[in-house]
């Protein structure tokens, strides 16, 4: 019975028509389209594309050599005024400044961290898909929710950080009314919301090291230090650069956090360009101005960009 | 490891091995303080009245309260705002995989003419930040009179996560044996049967992850939707609670804690059916 109830099944039986399968002899072509037919499957992808996210980009580089005498005004073209008057501006310059505090400082803690536990993880065996399962909670918390966080995290009177810093008899600072402390707690917010990423990714490098490159490495003497610094990490330069390129490009386009966290204060001291970006389009209007600042970070994120690579190169173990 | 270094390890000295398991633990106890701290502190917060607060600030509550989570839940805008960013989230979850699929369905099984361009035309903008979009996507929507809608929201995030999530599905339709098709093929199934009852069972895990991912992205995105939306019950949760904060004066910490962790509700169901998922799905897309 079972037989005969199978072959009374055949798949094709799934199917409402049964064609004649007249480009079956050409293995490469599957039947049923023509040669549009993938531009028409791709095609809403490829629209949406182009008008949401790469026509932005020409819009800000052709809007920021453009102005209005008045809001709302017909615009004219002013050529490289903005970017001029951006970069004689001493204020903007310290935004530039301070970013690049905030960039370097989330570097390297992100980076520090990021290693310290893929390297922990990496050896946590039997507790790491709990331990994993952990370490990506940060990413499905917003960049407003986790600056709520900090925010309490870092209160003078009741915050967890002061009452640990209290008990080893540390006068805690009051992080949110000293520019110094504010950056650091910024920094820790933000680097909070994308070691995830950081982990994970090198997580996944060090998954894929041969287990028989640490045990040569074993035998010839070395320590587990030298393991990490001669054998693990020149193996997982790709992933290093990944995940710098990715908390660099995250930490310079963050605006969430920062905003929610310090408000770009206290008078100015985590004021980023995100930030002077949002004031100067949606709080003084300037939309041409924010098109140049626009352009402006996006060009420093392509150079980071390149710097990491060009570094990643120079420390990839074939060269070294 | 192998036997011989394990015998070398056993044969170590015991203070050696418990020093070498302290170099392994000590980080993870850090990590594990690192990312739950935050969350404990705001969870307890958001459990304590005001004035508790300040008068004791234990991690545990004195006296533990929902008043903060009333008082959040009936606060103006706070309905509106999570019913948009359900619509929104789950919106962009869908527009992703309908327009996503097949786009990535004809980059893995077609060989067209342009198609390593178009591919690569779909997943640089990958590259470009949120941030960058803000002004531009601003005023294409107030010249279209599309500001405070919904669907402008939906559209706007399907698009940032497109490229992600065609990238994703491409790697997984590749892997998809040919052969089947194939079959199916001779069985006379076409185009659109054989992506219904071939292609797409076998991806749903790749869906799965897709569907997360833009739903997260969608929930969580806070800068276009400062650009796209000027109205009060226009916005969504992240809009919502940063107004929360930028007040002056005296701050309401429970119930901007209990805000915060309401924003986490819909990842506190889906989170360990979908974990797996969303590991393999964070790296595999590498940015963002």
């Amino acid at each position: 019975m079972s037989r005969t109830s199978i072959e009374q099944r055949p798949i094709a039986g799934r199917f409402r028509r049964s064609r004649t399968p007249a480009a079956v002899e050409d293995r490469t072509s599957l039947i049923g389209h023509r040669w549009f037919t993938p531009y028409l499957l791709s095609g809403p992808s490829m629209i949406m594309v182009s008008v949401l996210l790469a026509f932005p980009v020409v819009y800000a580089v052709w809007g920021s050599l453009r102005d209005a005498e008045f809001l709302g005004g017909p615009e004219e073209f002013v050529g490289l005024q903005h970017y001029v008057d951006l970069f004689q501006d001493p204020d903007f310059l310290w935004t530039i400044a301070r970013s690049l505090i905030f960039l370097s400082g989330s570097l390297v803690l992100g980076l520090v961290l990021s290693l310290l536990f893929a390297f922990a993880l990496n050896k946590a065996a039997a507790y790491l898909r709990f331990l994993r399962g952990v370490t990506i909670v940060p990413y499905l918390v917003s960049g407003v929710a986790t600056a709520v966080m900090f925010r309490l995290l870092f209160n003078t009177e009741f915050g967890q950080v002061n009452k640990t810093l209290e008990f080893f008899g540390i006068a805690g600072p009051s992080w949110f009314a000293n520019k110094v402390f504010a950056m650091a707690a910024t920094i820790i917010a933000q680097v909070w919301s994308d070691l995830p990423l950081g982990v994970l990714l090198l997580l996944g490098g060090l998954q894929t090291i041969d287990p028989s490159l640490l045990d040569a490495a074993d035998v010839d003497g070395a320590t587990g230090w030298q393991r990490a610094r001669y054998v693990s990490i020149p193996l997982i330069t790709p992933q290093l650069a990944l995940a710098t390129a990715w908390l660099s490009y995250s930490t310079l386009t963050s605006l969430g956090v920062v905003l929610a966290l310090t408000g770009g204060g206290p008078v100015n001291a985590t004021n980023t360009l995100p930030i002077e970006l949002y004031e100067t389009a949606f709080l003084d209007l300037a939309m041409n101005e924010a098109l140049a600042i626009v352009v402006i970070i996006l060009a420093l994120n392509a150079v980071l960009t390149l710097i990491y690579v060009q570094m990643s190169r120079r420390f990839d173990i074939g060269n070294s | 490891m192998s036997s011989r270094i394990y015998n070398q390890w056993m044969a170590a000295p015991l203070a050696r091995r418990s020093i070498r398991r302290l170099l392994v633990w000590i980080p993870l106890a850090m990590l594990l303080v690192w990312t739950v701290l935050p969350i404990l502190m705001t969870l307890s917060i958001s459990f304590k009245t005001r004035a508790d607060v300040f008068a004791a600030p234990q991690l545990i509550p004195r006296e533990p309260t929902l008043d903060a989570y009333r008082s959040v839940i009936d606060r103006q805008g706070f309905r509106g705002a999570f019913v948009n960013s359900v619509v929104v989230g789950l919106g962009t979850a869908l527009l992703t995989l309908v327009v996503a699929v097949p786009a990535a369905y004809a980059f893995a099984r077609f060989r067209f003419r342009g198609r390593h361009l178009l591919l690569l035309f779909t997943l640089i903008p990958r590259l470009i930040p949120g941030l960058g979009l803000m002004v531009p996507l601003y005023r294409l929507a107030a010249a279209l009179g599309a500001i405070d809608k919904r669907s402008t929201l939906i559209v706007v995030f399907t698009g940032t996560v497109l490229p992600l999530a065609v990238w994703l599905l491409v790697g997984y339709f590749q892997q998809i044996p040919r052969d089947l098709e194939e079959a199916a093929n001779v069985d006379g199934a076409n185009l659109f049967e054989r992506i219904r009852y071939i292609v797409l069972p076998l991806a749903v895990p790749a869906m799965i992850t897709i569907g997360v991912l833009s739903f997260r992205e969608a929930w969580n995105e806070f800068n276009l939707v400062l650009a796209l939306t000027q109205t009060p019950g226009k916005r969504t949760l992240p809009y919502e609670l940063w107004l929360m904060t930028d007040t002056t004066g005296f701050q309401d910490n429970p119930g901007q804690a209990a805000f915060a962790m309401l924003t986490l509700v819909p990842f506190v169901f889906l989170y360990l059916r979908i974990e797996r998922y969303v590991v393999g799905g964070i790296t595999s897309g590498a940015v963002k």
